[in-house]
């Protein structure tokens, strides 16, 4: 079955976001759409799978003229896709999420034995570690993306679009996913694949089509046509700009984090490392691998069961979040920004200045909002956030935009000890760039970064050291060269030794 | 954007198109409705009103409920009736005990809610059921009568059509908008509200949050309850049990999210006087009392249904 889009059209209030786009899908390709962040992407997905009207234009579909009215009408069509955000319901089961539109029944009664094998079916597929009994809210996000891809899956689409499926998983599950998506394909699937990530795009690509500010730049070109150099000045319209990183100096007795033998009530054992001021720690690990745990339990979120964390030389006893960040300076650039690092219906200005409103406070505790804006305006000017004013509400920012006030709540308030947990997950390539030269310059500042990241790209690009983390123990560390070959290798041969895990490489 | 669309995206810009459509057609239809008594009958019984949907509002505001408001109002009333009648308290010594009696009762609700993680509904659903019990055990239903005439005379007193005692919310709406665009508690407390988890991760405390929004809630329930005496002149033990559909309706009609981290004083304000225009109007044009719910339940309706067509409308749904 394929699917085509003809020159269609989609406005919201004070945005174009599709200006005359065609898109034309065969069965049995697999097909790249790629642009910028609010290039129009994830709106012509929904314009596929009626989440959205076009304002104009026709969608095809083996050359029949349909209008989706809902999702629903779409997958009774055989249409399915992953969206970027997470659609499952959080104390449901992996299972019922996975068949929640046609859960098996026995005399009339939901037949949970089958819902768990059935489930398992198109799990074993992708990550056979997660159980299908299992609670959604138990799970890691990157769980929750392979939970979403498979519901996508058990709906047997014939069109299927995958919107940055691999965002937040590691290189192991994509390669489980591509070798899934390649099967997909050859038993006549249409399928659309969305990524920031362009290594995965010429790896599993065959077609693509690329979108710059709501309109057309490429027409479902040919992969062996393109090039790294020709895909991206289409999609950012000028040649790429390779992050440009300072050398820095790390003063290794300078340490101000440091963990002796920690254990914690998230099941960690045995933890031991040293972060110094000035460097950039990289923990890298495969999904569940602990990683983002132990950050939540470094800052108090967790309770510390065994061993020691000295902070700036002393025994630290860090009570809560709020502590952390008052009383030891810390701060936790999260991997959920909407979740957990933006307030959303806030301006820009309440987002960076929450950090330092007490700090604000004048003697009879009031904030002067030129004073605020004072404070706040160098960072946004700093982080090159693109926005009409401070007072823009954030949730009408772009992803990369959000990331960057994210961040800045931390420097405004002058954070010694920097925790960024995937600060690039979904984010465009100037914005990327951008990122990593910012993580640069405020290590450079003298901030201690614990950078946690399944981007090995940008583990290498960033980390002085890498610490490799699996099943919640740390089994190496790397000395990063920086070069890609030799790190990555030595990263996944510390995780092949103590795994039952075959890393095969994403491609 | 047409300029009416623009105006619709103001909070209260409804609220207030309302507020003088319904006083230009009620001057039109009933004389004696821009009379100076009338006018005064109904700043008055607004007064209490505006607090009651205030100590709603700061609860509304950190994405919580007060189901207690009136419950407290009620204890305090009569807490405070019966220091003055019966142990002869002077008004300066009552009157600061009554809100610390209302502040203490915010604060059991504000600790049990931070420190269990039981939703805010569920608790001050218990601690209404408990305060009302407290209530009746000491009056046995019997009001306090004897009240000092200062008191009674601060109920009754006029300036014009302006009662003396719409002057304690008014005061309090100035402070409570100054607390929550200026002082650094108060934005806490809206952060924490719009979203709680990236503001606790923003080394805001949840629970220091939770207990202040829920003091002063039980604040702002005492000092309805003072004035709701002095405006009866007497403490009445049903004071308070008929606050929760205002306390509610008032701040959502005034633009406030239930969902949190957005509250208008000023929206809160005007959906009051609202409330109050259409209670008034209904008097004068003779109808049924009991349509006044009726209407209530429809403008709680309505004001859901404009709230969520600026949500979708300003791009934040």
């Amino acid at each position: 079955m394929g699917l085509a889009l003809e020159a269609v059209s989609k406005t919201f209030p004070g945005v174009k976001a599709l200006d005359s786009v065609s898109l034309d899908l065969k069965a049995g390709e697999i097909h790249a759409l790629m642009g910028e962040n609010g290039a129009g992407k994830s709106t012509l997905i929904k314009i596929v799978t009626g989440l959205i009207r076009p304002d104009s234009g026709r969608v095809l579909l083996d050359g029949r003229a349909v209008q989706f009215g809902s999702p629903r009408d779409a997958l009774s069509e055989g249409v399915s896709a992953v969206h970027q955000e997470r659609n499952l319901i959080p104390r449901f089961s992996v299972g019922e999420n996975i068949l929640l539109e046609r859960l098996p029944t026995r005399n009339g009664l939901v037949d949970y034995g089958a819902v768990a094998r059935e489930a398992r079916r198109y799990l074993e597929l992708l990550d056979p570690g997660i159980d299908a009994r299992a609670k959604v809210l138990s799970l890691s996000v990157a769980q929750m993306q392979i939970v979403e891809i498979a519901k996508a899956l058990s709906s047997e689409a014939k069109i299927l679009l995958l919107d940055e499926p691999t965002a937040s998983i590691t290189e192991h599950e994509t390669a489980a996913l591509f070798k899934l998506l390649r099967k997909l394909r050859d038993d006549g699937v249409a399928i659309v694949f969305v990524s920031h990530k362009l290594e995965e795009v010429f790896a599993i690509a065959d077609r693509i089509t690329v979108l710059r500010d709501g309109k057309n730049v490429a027409r479902g070109a040919p992969m062996e046509d393109m090039t790294r150099q020709t895909l991206v000045s289409l999609m950012i319209g000028r040649p790429e700009r390779v992050a440009e990183i300072a050398e820095r100096q790390v003063d290794p007795s300078r340490v101000v984090l440091e963990a002796r033998g920690l254990s914690t009530t998230r099941g960690h054992k045995n933890i031991t490392f040293a972060l110094r001021y000035g460097e950039i720690l990289g923990l890298y690990g495969l999904v569940g691998a602990g990683r983002s745990e132990l950050a939540h339990a470094i800052l108090g979120d967790a309770r510390i069961s065994g061993g020691e964390l000295l902070i700036r030389g002393e025994p630290a006893r860090i009570r809560d979040v709020h502590d952390a960040s008052t009383r030891f300076r810390m701060g936790y650039v999260s991997e959920d920004r909407k979740q957990e690092g933006l307030i959303l219906m806030h301006s820009i200005t309440r987002n960076v200045a929450v950090t330092i409103w007490r700090r604000l406070a004048n003697v009879i505790g009031l904030i002067n909002p030129r004073a605020e804006s004072r404070a706040v305006a160098p960072f946004i000017k700093r982080l090159d956030v693109r926005t009409p004013s401070l007072g823009q509400l954030v949730g009408n920012l772009s992803g990369g935009n959000q990331q960057k006030v994210s961040i800045a709540k931390w420097l405004a308030v002058q954070s010694e000890i920097l925790i960024i947990d995937e600060p690039t997950v979904g984010i465009d390539i100037k914005t990327k760039t951008y990122l990593h030269e910012l993580i640069g310059e405020i290590a450079c500042e003298g901030a201690a970064i614990l950078l946690i990241s399944s981007d090995m790209a940008e583990m290498i690009t960033l980390a002085d050291r890498i610490l490799v983390m699996h099943g919640f123990r740390l089994v190496g560390e790397v000395a990063n060269d920086h070069q890609y070959e030799t790190t990555s290798r030595a990263i996944i041969g510390y995780i092949h030794a103590v795994g039952d895990v075959t890393p095969a490489p994403a491609g | 954007m047409t300029l009416f669309r623009r105006l619709l995206l103001v909070e209260w810009s409804g609220l207030a198109v309302a507020i003088l459509l319904g006083a230009l057609a009620l001057s039109v239809i009933a004389p004696n409705f821009l009379t100076e008594f009338n006018l005064y009958v109904m700043l008055r019984s607004l007064s209490v009103g505006l607090l009651v949907a205030f100590a709603q509002m700061v609860t509304l505001g950190v994405g919580q409920m007060n189901i207690a408001v009136g419950a407290l109002g009620g204890l305090t009333a009569i807490i405070f009736g019966a220091t003055i009648e019966l142990y002869g308290f002077p008004l300066l010594l009552a009157i600061p005990l009554a809100l610390a009696i209302g502040a203490l009762g915010g604060l059991i609700n504000g600790l049990l809610t931070a420190r269990t993680g039981v939703n805010a509904f569920i608790i001050t659903l218990a601690t209404a059921s408990a305060f009302t019990g407290i209530n009746f055990g000491i009056t046995g239903s019997i009001p306090f009568y004897k009240m000092p005439a200062s008191l009674v005379a601060f109920g009754d007193h006029h300036l014009g059509a302006m009662p003396y005692l719409l002057v304690a919310p008014l005061i309090v709406a100035f402070l409570l908008g100054l607390f929550f665009s200026r002082a650094a508690p108060g934005r806490e407390l809206l952060a924490f509200g719009g979203n709680p988890q990236a503001a606790e991760l923003s080394g805001i405390s949840r629970e220091r949050v939770v207990v202040s929004a829920h003091v002063l809630s039980g604040l702002l329930a005492a000092a309805a309850a003072v004035l709701a005496v002095a405006q009866l002149g007497s403490a009445q033990p049903t004071i308070g049990a008929d606050w929760l559909l205002l306390s509610f309706a008032a701040p959502i009609i005034g633009g406030a999210a239930l969902t949190g981290g957005h509250i208008s004083v000023l929206g809160t304000l005007f959906a009051v006087l609202l409330l109050g225009l259409i209670q008034n109007g209904m008097v004068l044009a003779k109808v049924d009392p009991y349509w006044v719910q009726f209407v209530l339940g429809a403008l709680i309706l309505a004001a859901v249904g404009l709230n969520r067509w600026r949500a979708v409308n300003s791009g934040v749904a």
